[in-house]
């Protein structure tokens, strides 16, 4: 579905992720810098009160992210924000959606949320994309 | 125990990031991204950008803050221009705003960064709050 075609309420674009695994997190941490230690140490993590190490919210950020790289790369991303409503365990799976809010003039904002395998709502955003000037 | 509110300002020197294309390519493998090499960072690759010599856990060290009781809130980046291969990018962090909620048992802190560039100026801003557990959460509670 295109976005000129599409109307505000319509899913117009949605990707579904594999289990992220320790490895991922560890790597993530090399990658973006952030090492704290609640994403590496599963000992640091139970004395944080979690069972197991979390993901980063900014990985299930930038997942989400990659539905506005690969659906939406001809278009210009002017703003990209995420409100992380829930922790998520490592080995946890994310599908992400992005729904069609409003056609503005000068381009879309698309709300995007990320759901665990339970469906349960882990990160909720929103994207401003407008055709590249 | 609360954060002190004289924090309210605090600010990194500011700091220059060298954004290389293994830099890119290293963070894009993290994010399971599989599409081939790329001249132009993904979305949230800013937050490597603003993350770069530990400055994150400098300010959360700086205002006292227990790691293990921190969580990422809410990030929110606004783009004004491509970040790219061979850039060499200007940080500078501030702590914006801080405030609590639940009579204290959690504060906030909110972290704004921007990303400039020497010709190009600037391109980017972002908006971290962080969520500080001051009270034991209840079993099962994440917020």
């Amino acid at each position: 579905m295109t976005l000129a075609s599409a109307q505000p309420g319509d899913l117009v674009a949605e990707y579904q992720t594999g289990p992220i695994p320790r490895e991922q997190l560890a790597l993530y941490a090399e990658a973006s810098g952030d090492s704290n230690p609640l994403h590496l140490d599963p000992a640091f993590a139970q004395k944080a009160g979690f069972g197991d190490v979390i993901v980063h919210g900014m990985l299930g950020m930038a997942l989400l992210g990659r539905l506005l790289s690969t659906q939406f790369a001809a278009f210009t991303l002017t703003r990209f924000d995420a409100r992380f409503i829930a922790v998520l365990p490592v080995g946890a799976s994310l599908r992400c959606t992005a729904t069609l809010a409003a056609a503005t003039a000068d381009g879309w904002t698309l709300a995007l949320e990320a759901f665990d395998s339970s469906g349960k709502p882990i990160i909720v955003g929103t994207a401003a994309v407008k055709n590249p000037s | 125990m609360a954060i002190d509110r004289a924090h309210l300002g605090y600010a990194l020197p500011p700091f220059t990031v060298e954004v290389t294309a293994a830099r890119i390519a290293l963070f894009l493998k993290a994010i399971g991204a599989d599409d081939g090499p790329q001249d132009v960072a993904p979305p949230t690759f800013m937050k490597a950008v603003e993350g770069e010599q530990n400055s994150s856990r400098r300010i959360l060290d700086a205002l006292g803050v227990d790691l293990r009781r921190v969580l990422h809130a809410e990030q929110q980046f606004d783009y004004l221009g491509p970040i790219r291969a061979g850039d060499h990018l200007q940080v500078q962090r501030t702590v914006s705003d801080l405030y609590d909620k639940k009579n204290g048992a959690i504060d906030f802190i909110v972290i704004e960064s921007t990303v400039s560039h020497a010709e190009r100026g600037l391109l980017g801003r972002s908006r971290q709050v962080v969520l500080v557990r001051n009270a034991q959460p209840a079993a099962g509670s994440t917020s």
